[in-house]
């Protein structure tokens, strides 16, 4: 079972594309200060500008410069979504391996603990938390990740059961292999392919709950993101503003997911190769 | 009658003999077994006293002390009472008598008989021997090698010894010669006690009742022949017995790891011996009586490696593995023969830990074993079936090899690296860059089972479980596979559990088989018993199903092996 995931991904037209589109967007997180003409907390009495020289995409009502804001508000998309995405993918793979080579009881626990997780909406639950705690970055990520591991945990699960029957893993075994090195050298490494995927999905789905939350309100105020920019352009939505204020930000967003949901489909294939040749509708 | 105590015989520097001790009743046959420079003429020549070296200890021959007699009372002892045969009849004979006047000078010189009497005991022995009338009066340069040596074994008849020392008696003769000689050698002068020494043990099967193995001038083990040919104790009588050609035994001939070396402190096996602890390079090991045999070995002879008491591993309610009791010797092959799904995997998984046993215990080298660490893993290795599934496509043959020393934490990456490409050697693989740098599937099956075998020998382990190691292989690679088995074996004394549906190569490589089915061990014993005559009708089945060759058109389907039937009195 050789998997190659870069021939995969470089062969399919979406996932180029996609590719392309999150290069893009890490390109121009990475460049913002360069990007960005104004510090995007910066405020002035200019509220509410139209698109200008000075200000490509025109001013807030609080008057922040829009495109400064959009740049560095992909900062924190990106930002969010990767941690989120690393973190959770940890978790369910420490989880699920863990759960698959030790067996027994700690198995037992793990696994209904995950059951749970995946009857509760995880939707509410991380409103209701946020709600209250008004998380900022580096809370946000935990809290996302904290809720969203347990999907993959199942994955891994089902896979590390097969691949512990392996004949190497046994070999190893026989070398006095503790089940810690079972797990890093023989198994992790063979489940390298689906632990990318559930990394994509997982970053789609961080950045997609990191606007929401932050569009619902309930999100740290003092940091720049896509959601609540949408929700204060919304509020002015009887001037024309939504054209430079809410509708690039949408677009913005949407690429993000876009391009990561590219890449995760190009991928899957990988997960399950009779996919494969199943182009995106 | 002939009582030999703590004798030892030097050439100056060289110690020869190193405190022998063997006793002889009147009438009994005993071997001294041993390859050539062992010292075997040389006791033959020191209970004559006829060695030029120094002598000590004490030979008591019907109570008198032979070293102690002044040279006339020893010659009046000498061809009388004690004569010897010797092993190099060219020499020994005296070019300028014929025959019949070689045999009479003894018994002359002696003044035991008139010249009449001598004559017709002369000619009766040599009627015996079965030489014509008219070969008697040929000159030794006449004779062939076999006449000559049964002229050497008239002459030292002649005198009805009390002792009589034959030195190589049948080494000259042809087979038919030898087998005649034999019987002529055993039937007559049952009063005569006989002390062989040779090389052969087909001599030794032929004339002994007893025997005793000579190794670096010290007697390493001594038991009734058969006893010894059939269930050899001492690391060295082991070896002795697989590298000699045979009717009886099965398993491929195998030799000796290393020469024999003098002098040596301490067991003078020890420096062959796979067995050897830290105490037998230092101290020379006491012959001791051990379950009715005399062993001179600090280990107690070869050890029993590993064993199980009762072992059984269930899945719900189906018996797989079903108390089974097993032991292998330490430097010794046991195949486990038996159909597909009897269980064999199962029992070799459960001895590796791979499955917890449901009931029963094993014991490593007498030591109970409970949860396997990686000490354990040290010492028992696995060769999986299937290499292509036990090795990981992910690392390369260097790292594959490197594996289990990783594992162990042994040494440094140069030293794991060293060893690695050591053993890599040793299973005949290349040890070039390329090679190293090669994932598994870029190699043949052969190569992969090699690399297999090499990963499991990295360790130094002392037992090899072989599951089917062949099993995915051509008839032509199996047996280079097999013989790479047999050679390790050989230079590190390795214990093989072989576990194999074919019992045909089963009884190429084993010492022992044990045959299972339904998860039971139904028939144990020696390879060539299990070949010859098995007890139970499903080994019958067994052997009667395995390949042969039926070169000939046979209707006797029964037999079921190539093998001619054996005689259980040979070796």
């Amino acid at each position: 079972m050789h998997i190659d995931l870069k021939r995969e991904i470089k062969e399919s037209g979406p996932g180029k594309t996609g590719l392309i589109i999150l290069l893009l967007m890490i390109t121009v997180a990475l460049a913002a200060p360069i990007l960005a003409p104004y510090d995007p907390y910066q405020q002035s009495t200019a509220s509410l500008l139209s698109p200008s020289w000075s200000h490509w995409l025109g001013t807030n009502h609080v008057g922040q410069d829009i495109w400064s804001r959009l740049v560095f508000g992909a900062r924190t998309s990106l930002l969010v979504g990767f941690g989120v995405g690393i973190l959770a993918t940890l978790l369910g793979t420490v989880f699920g391996v863990s759960a698959a080579l030790v067996g027994g009881l700690y198995e037992k626990v793990v696994m209904r603990i995950v059951d749970a997780f995946i009857v509760i909406p995880m939707i509410i639950v991380i409103i209701l938390i946020s709600a209250y705690i008004r998380p900022g970055i580096l809370t946000l990520i935990l809290l996302l990740s904290l809720l969203s591991w347990q999907g993959g945990a199942r994955i891994m699960r089902a896979q590390a059961l097969s691949l512990k029957e392996r004949g190497h893993v046994a070999a190893a075994k026989s070398f006095g292999a503790n089940r810690f090195y079972l797990a890093w050298r023989h198994i992790v490494p063979d489940l390298g392919p689906i632990l990318l995927v559930e990394f994509i999905y997982g970053v789609r789905r961080a950045v997609f709950m990191e606007a929401g939350l932050a569009f619902l309100g309930i999100s740290d105020p003092t940091v720049v993101s896509w959601g609540m920019m949408m929700r204060d352009a919304l509020s002015f939505s009887y001037l024309n503003v939504w054209q430079w204020w809410l509708v690039p930000t949408g677009v913005a967003l949407s690429l993000i997911i876009i391009g990561l949901t590219f890449i995760g489909h190009a991928a899957e294939p990988v997960i399950e190769p009779r996919l494969r040749g199943v182009g995106i509708a | 009658m002939l009582e030999i105590k703590n004798l030892r015989v030097s050439y100056g520097q060289d110690v020869i003999l190193n405190g022998i001790d063997l006793e002889l009743g009147a009438g009994e046959t005993l071997a001294i077994v041993g390859e050539s420079g062992t010292g075997k003429t040389t006791l033959g020549l020191s209970i004559m006293r006829l060695v030029e070296g120094t002598v000590r200890g004490t030979i008591r021959f019907n109570g008198k002390d032979l070293l102690a007699l002044s040279d006339n009372e020893m010659q009046q002892i000498r061809w009388s009472q004690i004569a010897m045969a010797f092993q190099n009849a060219n020499n020994v004979l005296n070019p300028v008598y014929t025959v019949l006047n070689q045999i009479i000078e003894p018994m002359v010189e002696h003044g035991l008989k008139s010249k009449k009497e001598a004559r017709d005991r002369a000619a009766e022995l040599l009627r015996y021997f079965g030489f014509p009338a008219d070969r008697f009066a040929a000159y030794p340069h006449q004779l062939s090698g076999g006449e000559q040596q049964k002229a050497l074994l008239a002459m030292a008849m002649a005198n009805n010894p009390q002792l009589l020392i034959l030195d190589e008696p049948l080494s000259s003769l042809d087979a038919a010669a030898r087998a005649e000689v034999g019987d002529l050698l055993r039937e007559t002068d049952k009063q005569s006690a006989k002390l062989v020494a040779t090389h052969d043990l087909d001599t030794v099967s032929k004339l002994a009742d007893r025997m005793a193995v000579l190794y670096g001038g010290k007697i390493i083990e001594a038991g009734l022949t058969r006893g010894v040919f059939r269930q050899p104790r001492h690391p060295y009588t082991r070896a002795l017995i697989r590298a000699y050609p045979n009717m009886t035994t099965v398993k491929d001939l195998q030799g000796i790891k290393g020469r024999m070396t003098r002098p040596v402190s301490g067991c003078p096996f020890h420096p062959r011996c796979t067995q050897a602890i830290d105490i037998c390079q230092t101290k020379m090991p006491r012959l001791v009586w051990n379950k009715g045999r005399q062993i001179a070995c600090h280990r107690g002879g070869i050890i029993t490696l590993l064993s199980t008491k009762n072992l059984t591993r269930s899945f719900g309610s189906l018996k797989a593995v079903d108390s089974v009791n097993l032991h292998i010797e330490a430097g010794e092959t046991l195949a486990l023969v038996g159909q597909t799904g009897s269980g064999k995997t199962t029992l070799a998984k459960t001895i590796m830990g791979l499955y917890q046993p449901t009931e029963g215990d094993m014991y490593l080298e007498g030591a109970k074993v409970g949860k396997r660490g990686k000490d354990f893993y040290k010492r028992v290795q696995m060769v999986f079936q299937n290499p292509g599934e036990s090795l990981s496509h992910r690392l390369s043959a260097l790292e594959a090899v490197m594996e289990p020393l990783d594992v162990q934490e042994i040494g440094t990456k140069e030293e794991r690296e060293n060893k690695a490409i050591k053993v890599l050697g040793e299973v005949e693989l290349p040890q070039t860059n390329d090679f190293l740098n090669k994932y598994p599937h870029q190699l043949s099956g052969g190569e992969m089972q090699r690399l297999a075998i090499a990963r499991a020998l990295v360790l130094d382990p002392v037992l090899l479980i072989a599951d089917e190691p062949t099993a995915f292989l051509d008839a032509s690679i199996q047996a280079k596979i097999l013989k790479l088995l047999l050679n390790l074996q050989e230079q590190r004394g390795l214990s093989i559990l072989y576990i194999t549906h074919d019992i045909a190569a089963a009884r190429k490589v084993s010492d022992r088989i044990a045959v299972m089915l339904d998860g039971k061990i139904i028939e144990e014993g020696p390879s060539n018993e299990i070949i010859a005559a098995p007890k139970q009708g499903y080994t019958k089945n067994l052997l009667r199903a395995a390949s042969a060759l039926r070169s000939t058109e046979s209707s006797n389907v029964e037999q079921p092996t190539l093998n001619p039937p054996i005689d259980e009195g040979a070796l």
